[in-house]
């Protein structure tokens, strides 16, 4: 059974880009573009990991985040944030909010990777 | 790995962002304090740049990310919209999208052109960070992992060639979502573990909490790999962590002071380090020397370390809670705000194109089954066809619903236009949008944007005054260009309409007369003059602008249109201005036909032109001697023969039947005007797909398109605006050299 991976952005290339480096090494993945269609999709779906932006409409990263961490079910599902080198401090807001990985972009599908393979093994 | 996918994604994200980039700068303009609208903004060059850095696009993300932190400035209050701001932001945006387009088209040159162009925006933007501390906006550095460096020491290492790391998971990684199994696993990438001892500090069973982790580790690792390389495996629980990495033959005092750092007792962790291989029995001797050379030093005992707190991750103060709460209230504005427009899903136009083309299929079989259930007699099989025509008829207003786009996006790219050309002719210009959410099919809605665009440039710059002229005419200075759309029988109109000096009767006879297009002593109604603006090679410009082109254009728009199935009029009120309407229909996919047959051949009227049907030999007794009009109730009523027009029959035939067949006269209206269609049968409603002419075709006047009846025959559909015209134009007085819409049309 393949792990099952959350991508959360607003940018439908960022999702794609990214599901198909997942794809490609042997992970499930199930995107949404906001906080408020991730939460939705996590509904009942046995997610391993969860790869979120900050920056988003309708629920952003850290609301998403605070949001996750108080299903029962999903308290446990580490959370990678996904943040650009100009957001610094969000990387802590982060953190506070209880995503300890993270991602700078621009990156490289490689990077990607192994940021995910520390989290979760396909 | 293959990004064409992604990068198809971002082509039409960064389109689609570019675009909202400029409906929203343009929109704050006027609304400069907006934050929803800076927040967009924000967000919409924010994501262009994290999206190209996916692709190593680096001219745009660095482009972008200038443009990113001046709006980062704007959306903190720290740059107010003012000024020549949002026209140097519009000028980026127009930048970006080359530079986006130019990194799509996997140029890997940029010209001269753009780079100069990339440099003056940059250096215009630079300005509005200036008083920026210096630094700030150039903080792109990764955070260097936290794990302590022991400083080098000169003298002489320890023996083992391995890494040595010394792990202590904080109690919280478990609830963190981080494996602590995992972090040891990937470590196995970056070299190999030579020795792993697994220490537990469990607390007593009644303290113990199930969801907490007491897991340590003193790792060995046989790596070629740099410090940097080892402690980013351990990056995310870094800060949860008791991280200590020493390298191979590290000197024996940083093990000394490793021991000394780590909380076990010292003994416990010198017994580890030796069993593990990582010390030599007379390498922790020399450690314990040195203890005990330093006896009584307490202090020196374990804790110079604390224990790794509960709640590492938080750090108090960092951020003020009310700038958390007041950032959380700003996106549950913009929540409410984008609410409907985000519950969408994209469909790609190739995927609706099927979809309306198997309706198309579906229509034509439902009529075929509808057909051969009525012939057959069956009255529950009649009625349960009917049930079905029913449901294809709704599952292709449907299916063609998906289609339709709402002209607004259309009508928006104008406001731009508008506001650049009001400031280089110095005019003042109000842009007035009405009947934004009338929708079209997305098919025409792509087609009717250049034509559209020629329109409004040409009334813009022929059309509306100088504030000059305007004040010396008493009119208001600021000119009202009105762009307004509604949907009328089958069609939708646009209109365009401007309050400037209207269409100048004379310069246009001028014109004309100057380019041949008309004789001189030439009698020509207002409206005929205002056609001659779309006869090829007219253009009243004195000079020729470089707003509305070189005089190109009408006879071109004219020609767009038409191919639309589209009509263009023109009305126009010296001195107080121009009407210029567009009609179209609302798909060119399929449209409610009605069904007639001609000698043995079956035409398709569109269904939305036929006002009534008539019984021919009834109306005809009363005709005029003229046998192209009828009198229909007291109004005359031009007519054609459809048979004649296409040639179905010989006319010899018709007139030895002509006793014995009964005609009809179908009775069309267009954009205002009648005319009467003289068929032989009525066979009622057809739902008609329509199949484009080929080119062999293309000149053939009189039909629109064909499409495959039930049957599987072909019939042709009916161009009724073009027969409607050249019905009335038959009807009208003999002109000398009339200007013939249908030979533009074709």
């Amino acid at each position: 059974m393949s792990k099952t991976i959350l991508i959360v952005d607003d940018s439908a290339s960022v999702r794609t880009v990214v599901a198909t480096a997942l794809k490609g090494a042997g992970y499930s993945v199930v995107d949404a573009c906001d906080g408020r269609d991730a939460l939705s999709k996590l509904n009942g779906t046995k997610v391993h990991l969860i790869i979120s932006d900050f920056n988003m409409p309708n629920m952003d990263g850290i609301a998403f985040v605070k949001e996750v961490k108080k299903l029962p079910n999903y308290k446990f599902t580490p959370i990678c944030m996904l943040t650009t080198e100009s957001e610094q401090s969000k990387i802590q807001e982060g953190k506070d909010a209880g995503a300890k990985a993270w991602i700078v972009k621009p990156f490289q599908p490689p990077k990607l990777l192994a940021a995910v393979e520390k989290l979760v093994l396909p | 790995m293959n990004l064409d996918a992604g990068l198809q994604a971002f082509s039409e994200e960064s389109r689609e962002l570019l675009q909202s980039m400029e409906d929203t700068l343009l929109q704050l303009e006027a609304k400069p304090d907006d934050d929803d609208l800076i927040n967009g903004l924000f967000r919409a060059v924010h994501t262009v740049k994290g999206s190209a850095g996916l692709f190593g696009f680096d001219r745009v993300v660095e482009f972008a990310h200038l443009a990113e932190s001046v709006m980062g400035r704007v959306r903190d209050h720290q740059v107010a919209v003012a000024n020549d701001l949002p026209s140097l932001l519009l000028e980026s945006r127009d930048h970006l999208g080359l530079l986006i387009e130019q990194a799509l088209d996997g140029k890997p040159d940029p010209d001269e052109d753009s780079i100069r162009t990339g440099k003056a925006l940059s250096a215009r933007l630079q300005r509005h960070l200036s008083d920026r501390p210096a630094g700030e906006a150039q903080s792109r550095s990764i955070p260097a992992p936290t794990a302590p460096v022991l400083p080098a020491r000169r003298e002489a290492g320890v023996e083992n060639r391995c890494w040595h790391i010394s792990l202590r998971f904080g109690t919280e990684v478990l609830r963190n979502g981080m494996d602590p199994l995992s972090f040891i696993r990937y470590l196995n990438t970056a070299g190999e573990i030579v020795n792993l001892t697994t220490l537990e500090a469990m607390p007593d069973p009644a303290e113990m909490d199930a969801e907490s982790c007491y897991l340590g580790f003193e790792i060995d690792l046989n790596s070629a790999a740099d410090k940097e390389a080892i402690a980013s495996v351990f990056e995310f629980v870094q800060d949860d962590c008791l991280i200590h990495i020493l390298p191979p033959n590290s000197p024996i005092a940083s093990y000394g002071e490793l021991i000394e750092a780590l909380p076990e007792e010292n003994a416990r962790i010198g017994e580890i380090l030796r069993a593990g291989g990582a010390l030599t029995e007379s390498e922790f001797g020399t450690i314990l020397a040195g203890w005990e050379k330093r006896l009584g030093g307490a202090g020196g005992e374990a804790e110079s370390m604390p224990e790794p707190s509960g709640d590492a991750g938080i750090r108090p103060g960092v951020v003020e809670p009310s700038i958390v709460n007041a950032g959380a209230d700003k996106y549950k504005k913009v929540k409410e705000h984008k609410e409907e427009e985000n519950q969408v899903v994209r469909v790609s136009a190739a995927k609706l194109e099927d979809l309306v083309n198997l309706v198309g299929e579906l229509v034509i079989s439902g009529a075929n089954t509808n057909l051969l259930a009525r012939r057959s007699g069956g009255r529950r099989l009649a009625d349960a066809t009917e049930t079905l025509a029913g449901l294809v008829e709704n599952i292709r207003d449907t299916a063609l619903s998906l289609r339709m786009v709402e002209i607004g996006t259309t009508f928006n790219r104008f406001r731009r236009v508008v506001r650049e050309v009001s400031r280089e002719l110095g005019k003042e210009i109000d842009l007035v949008i009405s009947g934004g959410d009338t929708g079209l099919d997305k098919t025409v809605a792509d087609k009717i944007g250049d034509p559209l665009m020629h329109l409004v440039r040409n009334a813009l710059d022929h059309g509306i005054e100088t504030p000059a002229e305007r004040e010396s005419a008493g009119k208001p200075l600021t000119e009202t260009l009105h762009l307004n759309a509604y949907h009328d029988s089958g069609s939708i109109v646009i209109e365009i309409c401007d309050d400037g000096r209207g269409l100048v009767r004379e310069k246009i006879l001028a014109k004309a007369l100057e380019k041949q297009l008309i004789k001189e002593n030439q009698s020509l109604t207002d409206s005929e003059i205002q056609r001659l603006i779309f006869e090829p090679g007219f253009s009243t410009a004195e000079q020729a602008t470089n707003l509305s082109g070189r005089g190109v254009g009408m006879d071109v728009v004219l020609r767009n249109i038409a191919a639309l199935r589209g009509r263009i009029d023109v009305e126009s009120t010296p001195g107080e201005g121009a009407k210029i309407s567009i009609r179209l229909p609302l798909t060119l996919a399929i449209i409610d036909g009605f069904l007639v047959q001609v000698g043995k051949s079956s035409y398709v009227i569109p269904l939305d032109l036929v006002d009534e049907c008539v019984e021919f030999s009834e109306v005809a007794s009363e005709s005029y001697q003229d046998s192209q009009h009828i009198n229909l109730r007291g109004e005359i009523l031009p007519y054609i023969r459809l048979g004649e027009v296409f040639k179905c029959h010989t006319p010899g035939a018709r007139d030895s039947q002509s006793q014995k067949v009964r005609e009809n006269i179908v009775v069309t209206r267009y954009a205002g005007q009648k005319a009467g269609l003289v068929v032989d049968e009525l066979l009622g409603e057809h739902q008609t797909v329509i199949k484009p002419l080929g080119t062999i075709f293309k000149n053939v006047k009189g039909l629109s398109g064909a499409t495959i009846l039930g049957s599987g025959e072909v019939a042709m559909i009916v161009d009724v605006p073009g027969l409607v015209s050249r019905v009335s134009e038959s009807g009208c007085p003999q002109r000398t050299n009339p200007v013939n819409l249908e030979e533009v049309r074709h």
